[in-house]
Parts: C-alpha cells; structure tokens; sequence
C-alpha cells in the first residue's frame, strides 16, 4: 500500500463539491468515481453516489490481498488532528461530528489504483491553489 | 386487484447496491418484484408507517418505512409520478409523504440521527447518506472519540455494485454532547 500524508489542507466552508442534486454525474455503476471538474469523489453507499469534496481528504490508501481482492481506505480531515492544529472548522461547527475514514473492497485492482492517483493529484491541485489563496490573503 | 399504480423500473436499494424491478402501488399496499424473478418486496398498507420522497440525481427515490423497523428505497420516479403518488397514498393509505432533501456538497461534518435500524448522516440538515445498522458486524471504539462500524462481507445477496463499503468511522468531538455515555452506538 502507498500512503500520502501530505496534509495541510484545512477543509474550508467555503469549498463545496455541488450546489444542486441535478449538478451531479449521470449515475453510472455503483463504483468509486472522481470527477474532477468539481473536484469531488462519489462513494457507493447504500445504493447511492456520496459526494465528497476532494479537500476533506487527508490520505488515501490502496492495498490489495491474496484473494484478488482489493481495499481502498480514505482519511477525511477532522478537528484535532496533527494537520490541522489551527481548524477553524472545529470552532464553526461545534457539536458537528465527522466522517472519518471509510474503506471499499473492489474486484477491480486496476480502477483502485487509478482512482488513488486520480484523488492523489487533484488533493495536490487543491491543496496548492488553497494555500496560495491563504498567502494572498494575509 | 386491478387498481393502483405501476412502474416498470423501480430499482431496490440497499447494501450490495441496487437491482432493477417493477413496482406496483395499490389500494392494498407496494408490491416490488425484482427483474427476472427472484427477490420481491410486499408490504401491506397498514404496516407502512412512513413514507418519504428525496429528489436524487435524474429521479425521485421513495422511501416505505414499516413497522417492523424496515426501510425499503425505490428509486426511478419521473416528477409527475411523485404527484400522482402524492395523492394515491394520501388517499388510499391516508399518509402524505414527507419530503426529504439531499446534500450534495460533498462535506463530511454534519449530524448523525438514529431511527430504528437507520443511521442518517446529515449535513445542514440535509440527508447526505444513510446506512443499516442491521448490515453492521462489529462496532468498535477506537480511542475516545472514534466510532468504527463494520459491515458484514455477503457475497450471495446478488451484490452488484463494484466497490462494497466495509467500514466507514465517525469522529465525535468531545464538543458534541449528542452521544455523550453511550459507548455502543456513535
């Protein structure tokens, strides 16, 4: 397994992944989907595409077992954690509670690994344009 | 019984993913057959409790909650279908569905809201997904603030979707005061 603790992204309240339910992709197979014009992946989850916004991330992780099969596991940012000592999040949204991790078992190695790329680069993407815009900002 | 409503592809959701079939609302109660036989869904009126409405992307998802603690997901409703519906069970069940809307903004804080057997995540208080807590293995605390659940692994319940959900965790800063002593449940 590879793992990218890059961090540093602070999940921002600005950042949203989709303004209206019509925004999102045609629903396709129930399988993990990047879509990287909005910067989001979509989860199966219970019959349903769950978007999340790329800059919730804070690691993403593939591995895969001696069956064929084939685990993928997200870290979402949450308050309190050695990334984000400064989260402002934590104080705007008080008494929130967070997804944490979640972790998929795919038949498909080959799609596991290109959305690990895929979620890889466009956190890498994300996380400069924020932090430049922070720069800009002070 | 001739009466009612029928909708030829209705898809059952649930773990595993979901699978296609046809729907029939009458006087009665829902009756869902799935494509090719196999699983079917037959709940009679005076065991639904609740019924919902959620526009999802390109449809409408139905939502049959019953007595026994069950949630059936229907989804393939065409705009107008949700109004006629509207009024069939409003008049034959005598229940008004009560909409409920999606969040779609891809955040992961919000609220989670336990009914039943369901656990709702719920951003801004927008539905952003929801999962069975009867499909839960194993929870498990992972220091004082992590809540882990872990989901059965079936392979013979027709599982059609690519990538299967095995666990997912929730953070409960001590900030919240919602589950405050209950180590069982996030």
């Amino acid at each position: 397994g590879s793992m990218d603790n890059r961090g540093g992204v602070k999940p921002s309240g600005e950042l949203i992944a989709y303004k209206s339910v019509n925004d999102l992709p045609p629903p396709r197979d129930l399988m993990i989907q990047v879509d990287q014009k909005r910067e989001a992946i979509l989860l199966p989850i219970y019959g349903s595409m769950v978007p999340f916004h790329v800059a919730m991330i804070k690691s993403v992780s593939s591995q895969q077992d001696t069956n064929r099969s084939c685990y993928i596991r997200i870290i979402f940012n949450v308050p309190g954690t050695a990334f984000n000592p400064h989260d402002t999040n934590s104080l705007k949204f008080q008494g929130s509670i967070y997804v944490k991790e979640v972790s998929f078992r795919s038949k498909d190695p080959r799609h596991i690994s290109e959305v690990v790329q895929l979620i890889k680069t466009l956190r890498r993407q994300v996380t400069s344009r924020e932090s430049e815009k922070a720069e800009r900002a002070t | 019984m001739s009466d009612g409503h029928l909708f030829n592809s209705i898809s059952l959701g649930g773990r595993g993913g979901t699978n296609p079939g046809q729907l029939r609302v009458h006087s009665g109660g829902i009756v869902w057959k799935k494509q090719g036989g196999g699983k079917a869904v037959e709940v009679d009126n005076s065991d639904v409790v609740a019924l919902t409405w959620m526009k999802v992307p390109r449809t409408n998802q139905l939502g049959v909650k019953i007595k026994d603690g069950l949630y059936y997901k229907f989804t393939g409703f065409r705009d107008q279908d949700v109004a006629s519906l509207t009024s069939f069970f409003q008049s034959t069940f005598g229940i008004t569905p009560e909409e409920k809307q999606l969040s779609v903004s891809g955040k992961n804080w919000g609220e989670v809201d336990l009914n039943g057997n369901m656990l709702t995540f719920l951003v801004g208080s927008k539905q952003a997904f929801e999962v069975s807590l009867a499909d839960v293995a194993q929870t498990q605390m992972q220091g004082k603030n992590d809540v882990i659940l872990e989901f059965h692994v079936d392979d013979t319940t027709g599982a059609n979707e690519k990538d299967s959900l095995m666990e997912i965790s929730f953070h409960i800063p001590n900030s919240n005061t919602q589950f405050v002593g209950d180590e069982n449940r996030p």
